[in-house]
């Protein structure tokens, strides 16, 4: 039951990434050239409706947060620093 | 009705839009199967099957035992999905080119710095996705496991993450574009 949720959730992602346009290579590091924002304002939505949506949800009583990412700073920082390089090339 | 199919055949949507369809992908993952999206992860644990099959010694360690447990796991259903989602977006505003000729690279832009070969775009592709992988393997996940799905719940990591990932970003497209960026 949980593979089907888990499909279907994959297949709304897909789709919404797709109809973004994050799954061009221009659209990706435009965003690093600062001529094309979609990616930030794809991003930050997602993040503000997801963070409302699940506060409010947890604030309800109706869900439990799943164990978070761990914070280890060098660890993170250093991840995005090589992500970055790799993001800006592939267009990932 | 014919509104509706009209906005789905659209090839690109406004981002908005599409990040509230994420964002509430994001809530369902959480509320239904409690559980993060996530894309890098799942390789991992198809890495993880393969390498144990292959060569069980060298992935005999803490990293693929505990941290990222090799198995059909949900992450790699859900990126199952993510694959023929991505499809059918492409699909439904008819972007999808199936075996055509340079369907693996037909980004004008790519083509403009980097040259017209397909090949040099796979080559690219390749060792860039493995700098992806690794670097998502030391912060603990990617643009969408550890930026969207950590941002969402206000992990310290998620923001972290994100700062280094524009700083290099920027500085990579500045030394690929130079005098064109």
């Amino acid at each position: 039951m949980n593979y089907v949720i888990s499909g279907f959730l994959g297949l709304f992602f897909g789709f919404a990434l797709n109809k973004a346009g994050l799954t061009k290579y221009n659209k990706i590091v435009n965003q690093f050239r600062f001529t094309d924002m979609a990616v930030l304002k794809f991003m930050m939505t997602a993040l503000v409706v997801a963070m409302i949506g699940l506060y409010g949800l947890r604030g309800l009583g109706l869900v439990k947060f799943p164990a978070v990412p761990s914070t280890y700073i060098v660890g993170n920082l250093i991840g995005g620093l090589i992500f970055g390089i790799g993001m800006a090339l592939t267009g990932y | 009705m014919n509104w509706i199919k009209q906005q789905i055949s659209k090839e690109l949507w406004s981002p908005y839009v599409a990040g509230i369809l994420l964002g509430i992908v994001g809530i369902l993952a959480v509320w239904l199967s409690n559980s993060l999206l996530g894309a890098s992860g799942a390789f991992e644990n198809i890495a993880g099957m393969i390498g144990k099959a292959v060569a069980p010694a060298a992935f005999n360690n803490t990293y693929f035992n505990y941290v990222m447990p090799p198995g059909i796991t949900w992450g790699v259903i859900l990126l199952v999905g993510v694959f023929f989602g991505g499809m059918l977006g492409a699909a439904t505003s008819k972007t999808l080119k199936w075996g055509k000729k340079d369907a693996a690279n037909s980004d004008s832009q790519w083509k403009r710095i980097f040259g017209k070969q397909t090949w040099k775009r796979w080559v690219l592709g390749f060792f860039g996705a493995i700098l992806l992988e690794y670097a998502a393997g030391i912060a603990g996940g990617c643009t969408s496991g550890l930026a969207i799905s950590g941002g969402m719940l206000l992990v310290p990591a998620a923001f972290l993450f994100i700062a280094g990932m524009f700083a290099s970003g920027i500085l990579t497209a500045l030394i690929v574009y130079r005098k064109r960026y």
